[in-house]
């Protein structure tokens, strides 16, 4: 009932006009932001940060927290049609999502990127609303070994991204796994591979890489085609470019899986969307019936992702309002922003100011519905762009990677390392290396580095921290992933062997 | 004879006129202002660059648009060379903290370093206490210290980096008392706050703002504060001294450079501007919201300010056996 209540009391403070009109301006803005690649939404909330001191503070936090989530929705749009991955959590719809733009599906994928980001986002929230405090409190036992564990799961799902060979994987990623150790370290203030460049003392950014390897790659590669690319067909009219009865159907697991992960990896403070999203994609991968066809535009590898990066903002959400503990860049900026409007963001939050935790709820429900009603019509416009010829597409791609890149370093030299990454993406598609793992590697090395270490600071150096009950569940699942294929492999040959001998 | 007094007033008045011209056509800024910080957005410096931004606005203190720049990376040593790049640019600041000097010290890549950059003023501390999970068996800084004394390396702080403030005052109590307790960096605010909070480290050295909420909703307790004397919003809490560890933490200062040629008059402007910013309400407000230490200091005492402080960090880090590059 108290629920119900506050609810009721949030959506009135939701509905007024200027909220209302705040939340479409976050929204909208950031589907915006979200479409470009290089500005994200950690840097616009920053920008915007000193506007917000003109406005009601509850408005101002609508129009922020829309520009969170609305970026989610918006990171997809050119992963799917470009290969450039918007936003950091949307590289892994790269993979699927633009196979399906290439066979003419890019409707399809576009649609499903709004609609999985819609039922998980909304999840998000209700999750937020129902669970927010106890959820909170679990988190809290969440500590480096059961991260060190979480990212070793994750780490196995290279067996998933692999293509034909696992040793090409493997090596792919343990590439990823070295970029990640460059830098200045955390623990002893020494620098590692930066080769005396100041520029590398603060490592190597992971979006730069993944713009590299798939957007530059990509281009590369398909310039090199004598043939021009045939021309992909855009079908007309805005139902038959969204996703099909069936494709929904198929991805009624994917909705659930990207919902809760999402949600889940975003309460903990040491997570983060991308690594939500890498996982539910491999979870999505890994209990499918058709796995073959992920990596060729299966629907629930964008369905997934998606859906688990909108999760995760109701996620970040509760250890910051419930606890008052930031877990990411854009919540870290959000936390700053309470404070600076006199708010005392903390264990007390809720209970001192319920207008803004009711308000600010009930309008991502609002914000929710927006941009699903915002985004499907713009699936028609966007997947008219595939009707560029490639003569003008590939241009288009590399002037949007330069300026995403440079609008985040602002500096030459991370450009130069755009070029070198692209054209290691090239080198690795010609001699068949997949480019995912890296990526994976790269995402989940300095995590689970960290957390290595911290362990083993806080054991004196002993390892059975690792062996703490929720560690070890997680090794365990992770142990299997790893043995399985190798069982399946011995269990091909055996019957091989026995069908020759008989 | 009273009309060569005349003359001689009248000459006298306009040499009077006439050194007083350039006093009058004084420098300001023509174009838009660069604030450039070491952190990405949402973090301290880049906060406080946009608040300061903010106020400056706010008071009719600026005339043109001021303009927060971020480099992050290499903890200052990419913002130091951006600032240094523009050599004699009147329209360029930093905003500086305690970590820019640390780097200078341990970072043999940073070619450029605060040390290089005018100073244009101090102008706050950043304190900081020590806290415990409330149901910690430890009420006082010296129970903590004993228990460590007793079972070396078994109790465990959170912080950041090892050549952070968190980590130097633990060196400080552990040389002065003999204890030994483990050190666990994360890299950010909020996981040092949540391995305290979930019992995975039994201490950490906390922001009073944030510190303040969790004490009040019965999460934390503070056991002694590292400010010399006892912060407004911890009236009950000890200073380290009154807790009985004859130890001098070193200040985190906040403060403003420019370009290392930035034109006298242009940085003799902006240390005017810093010190009337200081005067107003709004500033006043953020200084008390934000639990801060206001301590001013103009361009020059600013320097000898992280002389001292790269002094006493340099003689922190040998004794931490953490590598001195410079």
């Amino acid at each position: 009932m108290e629920v119900f209540s506050g609810l009721l009391q949030g959506f009135q403070v939701a509905l007024t006009a200027s909220n209302l009109t705040l939340c479409v301006v976050g929204v909208v803005l950031g589907t915006v932001i979200g479409v470009m690649p290089g500005l994200g939404p950690s840097a616009t909330i920053a920008m915007l940060l000193p506007l917000t001191f003109k406005l009601e503070p509850t408005g101002a936090m609508i129009m922020l927290a829309g520009i969170y989530y609305g970026a989610k929705y918006g990171g997809s749009t050119t992963s799917i049609l470009l290969n450039v991955p918007g936003e950091s959590s949307s590289v892994v719809t790269c993979i699927d999502g633009y196979q399906m733009a290439r066979k003419g599906r890019a409707g399809a994928a576009l649609g499903m990127a709004a609609i999985a980001s819609f039922i998980a986002g909304t999840f998000g929230v209700v999750a937020l609303m129902l669970v927010a405090p106890p959820l909170a409190q679990m988190s809290l036992a969440f500590s480096a070994p059961e991260y060190f564990a979480l990212m070793v799961l994750g780490l196995t799902m290279v067996v998933l991204l692999a293509g034909e060979s696992l040793t090409k994987a493997v090596l792919a990623m343990l590439v990823g796994l070295w970029i990640a150790g460059m830098g200045t370290d955390l623990f002893t203030a020494t620098s590692r591979f930066t080769f005396g460049r100041l520029e590398l003392l603060g490592g190597i950014d992971f979006i730069i890489v993944a713009i590299g390897v798939f957007a530059i790659g990509e281009v590369i590669g398909n310039m090199e085609l004598e043939k021009p690319a045939q021309m992909i067909p855009v079908p007309k009219g805005l139902r038959n470019l969204l996703p099909t009865w069936d494709d929904m159907k198929r991805c009624r697991f994917a909705f659930l899986n990207g919902s809760v992960v999402g949600f889940l990896i975003g309460v903990l403070p040491g997570a983060g969307a991308t690594i939500a999203s890498f996982l539910s994609y491999g979870i999505e991968k890994g209990v499918s019936r058709h796995p073959e066809e992920f990596g060729h535009g299966a629907i629930e590898g964008v369905a997934a992702p998606e859906g688990a990066n909108n999760a995760e903002t109701g996620g970040a959400l509760v250890p910051l309002l419930t606890l008052g503990i930031p877990g990411s860049g854009t919540t870290a900026i959000l936390l700053a922003a309470l404070v600076l409007w006199g708010f005392k963001p903390g264990p007390l939050f809720i209970q001192d100011s319920p207008q803004l935790f009711w308000g600010l709820v009930a309008s991502m429900y609002i914000g929710n519905v927006l941009l699903l009603v915002l985004n499907l019509p713009l699936v028609a416009v966007f997947a008219q762009l595939l009707k560029v010829p490639s003569y003008a597409m590939y241009p288009l791609i590399l002037g949007i990677s330069i300026v995403g890149v440079y609008s985040v370093s602002s500096s030459m030299f991370h450009l130069g390392l755009l070029a070198g990454f692209g054209l290691l993406g090239y080198a690795m598609r010609k001699l068949d290396y997949p480019t995912a793992p890296l990526v994976l590697g790269l995402v989940l090395g300095d995590p689970m580095e960290k957390a290595l270490r911290q362990s083993l600071m806080m054991s004196q150096g002993d390892l059975s921290i690792l062996l703490r009950p929720i560690p070890s569940v997680l090794l365990g699942i992770a142990a299997l992933l790893l043995v399985v294929p190798i069982f399946k492999k011995f269990n091909a040959v055996r019957v091989q062997v026995i069908d020759r001998e008989a | 004879m009273q009309r060569a007094r005349n003359i001689v007033a009248a000459t006298l008045a306009a040499i009077a006129v006439a050194t007083a011209l350039p006093a009058l056509a004084q420098w300001t800024p023509t174009k838009p202002v660069e604030v450039i910080v070491h952190t990405g957005p949402g973090g301290g410096s880049d906060v406080l660059a946009r608040a300061i931004v903010t106020m400056m606005e706010k008071e009719k203190l600026v005339p043109v648009r001021m303009q927060v720049i971020n480099k992050p990376g290499g903890n200052g040593a990419v913002a130091a060379a951006a600032l240094s790049e523009k050599g004699n640019d009147s329209h360029t600041l930093g905003l500086v903290t305690s970590v820019w000097i640390a780097n200078a010290l341990t970072t043999a890549e940073a070619k450029v370093t605060v040390h290089d950059l005018k100073p244009i003023a101090q102008l706050m501390l950043e304190p900081a206490v020590f806290a415990v999970k409330a149901d910690s068996p430890y009420k006082t800084l010296k129970e903590f210290v004993d228990a460590a004394k007793a079972k070396p390396g078994a109790l465990k702080q959170s912080g950041g980096s090892v050549t952070s403030r968190d980590n130097i005052v633990r060196q400080q109590l552990q040389h002065a008392t003999g204890a030994k307790w483990a050190y666990v960096s994360f890299p950010g605010g909020g996981e040092r706050l949540a391995a305290l909070l979930g019992g995975h480290v039994d201490i950490m050295v906390i922001e009073p703002q944030e510190a303040g909420e969790q004490v009040r909703a019965g999460k934390l307790r503070v056991l002694a504060q590292l400010s010399e004397k006892r912060l407004p919003g911890y009236p009950d809490a000890p200073t380290l001294k009154e807790a009985g560890f004859d130890i001098q933490p070193t200040p985190q200062v906040r403060g403003v450079v420019a370009p290392p040629a930035m034109p006298a008059d242009a940085a003799a402007y902006w240390e005017g501007r810093f010190a009337r910013l200081r005067e107003t309400p709004s500033w006043k407000k953020y200084v008390a919201d934000n639990q801060l230490e206001e301590h001013f200091l103009p361009g020059e005492q600013f320097r000898a300010s992280i002389q001292e402080i790269s002094k006493q960090l340099r003689e922190q880090f040998v004794l931490a056996g953490i590598k001195v590059v410079r």
